[in-house]
């Protein structure tokens, strides 16, 4: 009944290489290598490699973004248009009213958070669809986003901020940092706290967590409400690392949302996270941004490729399960 | 003639069928008998096409058969009704029962026959039901009925039935017991898998019995053995009397939970019911008969629109599980264990530990080891079999899965038990085993409610038992444990009603 230690450690073992997070983990330091060696060493310069690892702290952040609501069996389409006007909002609040960046930075996070727990609001009191009360919230916070300031462009705000987009701990992007330490407190919330395990439960199996005194609706309101917050994170994140912001920031970011939770191997039935999966995922993607821009490939062909990675490991994801029912 | 040899079919930890065979004659019901886990579902699912066996193999005819899935078990003429509901409820009866071959027109559906196709199957089981009803709307038997109905559209040479009456009326399985002789004089092949010995005895011709995987008994003619004898043949040893607990109810206690006139928004009228700590209140009564919502409305789960209901002689408004659970300790192990009792992706130790989070949790996080500490006493206490506390629960066999989901209660340290058919599709042995664990937790001092529809069940364990029919409780008996006396008195009640107000239809 009760295993013995060494029993548990090959336990462990014999799982860790054979869970989906560690093939992807070897994919990714393959593609990486890979890339590095037909760049002719040119990824691991300093600046190159900088750089690459500067902008995939918002592919991070939005990936767990979304990840945080597939938890609970929800979707949120709104996240891209939430990053960026959480992103117009800051930089109007540092330029228009003359905030400094500590009164802004925390203003975009609750911005962000109010609109995530307004989307499950809407969710749990309409009873329709997540799906179609983010479709339109979207369009909503679309509208938002371009009224902060038409088609203009922010730039010039708080030099601090800036400089904290730019810097560098141990070679690594401040910002970088950031996702990084977003990703591990995710990755605690879900496996330890009494919340994210409701969340999970909920996502899991509606009907058995309501009769064990979870209520689903507070689960999906929490999750819509982290999936804000997250957003906001990766506006404040955008706002210091690119210097100037504008009406299309977030336009880009709904594929990689999904992209980033779902190659990494989380259910969209809901009830199963992955963040290892989705920050490597995240990581992958990037890869395939930087090989576009090493080898001057046409854009379109990186949307088209990750479209396709995205279809294939869902149908993997399908095939593993497959596999599993066959063999359970 | 179908043929399967030596099976062997192995799972992560559990080597489910060891080399099992099964030789079916055309034109006999033939039982396949064992306890939960013994293999019978795995070898009904390697028959069908739902698994492939890792040994073994299955031959029609003479020739072999591979089954890649389940189309190609229909192909061969192999029809099943598994345990398990497959029914699109949006559809109507007609629709799901003739679903795998939609009869059709230039690309079109032929409703006229679709509907003559259905009528014709639901003739064959002298069902009388509308082919245009949507399946949401009928009952749980009537829906079991309609999967059976499928399952003949197909005219099979050979049909699986796996625990086909686990939810209906003696009536609705005596009728479709007569269907089930009318195909066998016909020339198909039935396999019959089942609990309920009686039935067995009384429709099949030849017996297989399973026991850790293997066949114990194979093809053998039933008239040769008593009942006795195959549940020998099924546990592997002469079955013993269960023991259950002394217990002394508190006659002077207020009731733990006692509901007064109570009235729901689901139709419940004037029910009032009270058991007191120490006391098995048992709650009989047939399939619809609402004593499952009855349990979900005292819960908050449904509308009480009239009457009290009173936690140890407080009155109570319960809005939700959780109040019900952190309030007043109220606990609900639920009938349907797959969907409401259980996470089946997750780990037993989360399935434990679900309702008693909060109080594991140091500021705000819950430590590993203190949740598999607290699963790891319960699966001692409970005697429950996994090969590590982080086994997930779906791959728990169903008598396991019952007492995951009774042990998430037991941990929330609930005072007041609602055991919802806590033994349906469960095992002679483990059967008994949960008998003396629900007795023994009355010994206790917790007051349960015992929803059951198995009479000799609540016979051996109530104190007192009540008898709801179409919604009301019609009776209430002081339970002497003589069953012969308890039985007639509480099939009189039951029949009573259902003459004098004749039955409301379901659908």
């Amino acid at each position: 009944m009760t295993l013995s230690a060494t029993d548990r450690v090959t336990r462990r073992g014999r799982h860790l290489w054979r869970t989906p997070e560690f093939t992807l983990g070897v994919i990714v330091a393959t593609g990486f290598l890979a890339l590095a060696f037909a760049t002719g060493g040119n990824l691991l310069s300093a600046g190159t490699l900088e750089a690459f690892f500067r902008f995939l702290a918002v592919p991070i952040v939005i990936g767990l973004s979304q990840m945080v609501v597939l938890a609970v069996g929800q979707m949120n389409l709104s996240v891209g248009a939430l990053t960026g006007f959480c992103a117009m909002a800051a930089a109007w609040l540092m330029i228009e009213a003359g905030f400094p960046a500590p009164v802004a930075v925390p203003a975009a996070l609750l911005l962000g958070l109010v609109a995530g727990l307004i989307n499950g609001a809407l969710v749990v009191l309409t009873r329709i669809n997540g799906f179609i009360v983010t479709l339109a919230t979207m369009t909503i916070i679309q509208g938002l986003r371009y009224g902060v300031n038409g088609p203009d462009t922010y730039q010039g705000y708080s030099e601090g901020l800036r400089a904290f987009g730019r810097a560098s701990i141990l070679g690594l992007p401040a910002v970088f940092l950031v996702a990084i330490a977003v990703a591990v407190a995710v990755a605690l919330f879900f496996s330890r706290t009494v919340t994210g395990r409701q969340l999970l439960a909920s996502g899991g199996s509606p009907f058995a967590a309501r009769l064990s005194g979870i209520s689903n609706d507070r689960s999906v309101i929490i999750a819509h409400g982290l999936s804000g917050l997250l957003a906001g994170v990766a506006a404040v994140i955008t706002v210091s690392a690119s210097g100037s912001v504008n009406a299309t920031i977030g336009d880009d970011l709904l594929l990689p949302s999904f992209a980033a939770p779902i190659i990494g191997g989380v259910a969209l039935t809901g009830g199963m996270v992955s963040v290892a999966g989705t920050v490597l995922a995240a990581f992958l993607v990037r890869l395939v941004d930087v090989m576009q821009a090493q080898f001057g490939i046409n854009p379109r062909w990186v949307d088209l490729i990750i479209g396709a990675v995205v279809l294939g490991a869902v149908l993997l994801g399908t095939i593993r399960q497959r596999v599993r029912e066959r063999s359970t | 003639m179908l043929v399967a040899e030596n099976l062997v079919k192995t799972f992560p930890g559990v080597r489910a069928l060891d080399g099992a065979t099964l030789t079916l004659q055309p034109g006999t019901v033939h039982a396949l008998l064992g306890e939960n886990g013994a293999g019978k579902s795995t070898l009904v699912k390697l028959l069908t096409g739902v698994y492939r066996p890792d040994g073994g193999r299955i031959t029609l005819d003479g020739g072999e058969l591979h089954l890649g899935g389940p189309l190609d078990a229909q192909r061969a003429g192999i029809g099943v009704v598994h345990q398990e509901r497959n029914l699109i409820p949006a559809f109507s009866v007609a629709e799901n029962i003739v679903l795998h071959h939609l009869p059709g027109r230039a690309g079109w559906l032929d409703r006229a026959r679709m509907r003559a196709e259905a009528r014709r199957c639901l003739d064959l089981l002298e069902v009388d039901l509308d082919p245009d009803t949507p399946v949401a709307r009928l009952s749980v038997a009537q829906g079991q009925l309609v999967e059976i109905a499928k399952a003949l559209s197909l005219d099979n040479k050979v049909l699986l039935l796996d625990e086909p009456t686990a939810s209906l009326t003696g009536d609705e399985a005596d009728r479709l017991y007569t269907v089930v002789r009318r195909l066998r004089d016909s020339g198909h092949a039935v396999v019959l898998v089942s609990h309920k010995l009686e039935e067995v005895f009384a429709v099949a011709d030849t017996v297989t019995v399973l026991r850790d995987g293997r066949s114990v008994a194979e093809a053998e003619p039933l008239a040769g053995f008593t009942q006795g004898q195959i549940v020998d043949l099924m546990v592997g040893r002469a079955f013993a009397s269960i023991e259950l607990a002394e217990r002394t109810v508190g006659e002077q206690a207020p009731p733990a939970l006692r509901l007064d006139g109570v009235s729901t928004a689901l139709g419940h009228r004037d029910v009032s019911l009270a058991v007191r700590p120490g006391e098995i209140l048992g709650l009989y009564g047939l399939v619809g008969a609402g004593r499952s919502e009855l349990a979900k409305a005292v819960l908050g789960l449904e509308r009480i629109t009239a009457g009290t209901v009173e936690v140890h002689g407080e009155p109570a408004r319960i809005r939700n599980v959780g109040e019900a659970l952190r309030r007043h300790r109220i606990g609900y192990v639920t009938e349907d264990r797959k969907d409401e009792g259980l996470f089946l992706e997750q780990p037993v130790t989360r399935n434990i530990a679900v309702t008693v989070w909060r109080r594991l949790a140091r500021a705000g996080l819950v430590p590993d080891r203190r949740e598999r500490a607290l699963a790891e006493t319960y699966v001692e206490r409970l005697g429950i079999r996994v090969s590590s506390p982080r086994q997930l629960a779906g791959q728990l066999s169903g008598g396991n899965q019952q007492k995951v989901s009774l042990a998430k209660w037991l941990a929330a340290d609930c005072d007041i038990l609602i055991v919802d058919e806590p033994t349906v599709g469960i095992d002679v042995r483990t059967k008994a085993a949960f008998h003396e664990l629900i007795a023994g937790l009355a010994a206790q001092g917790l007051a349960l409610l015992l929803i059951s529809s198995d009479l000799p069940e609540v016979v051996v364990l109530a104190d007192r038992i009540a008898v709801m029919s179409d919604l009301r409780v019609v009776g209430e008996l002081d339970n002497d444990h003589d069953y012969p006396r308890m039985s007639q008195q509480i099939i009189r009640l039951v029949h009573a009603e259902t003459h004098v107000e004749g039955r409301v239809s379901a659908a």
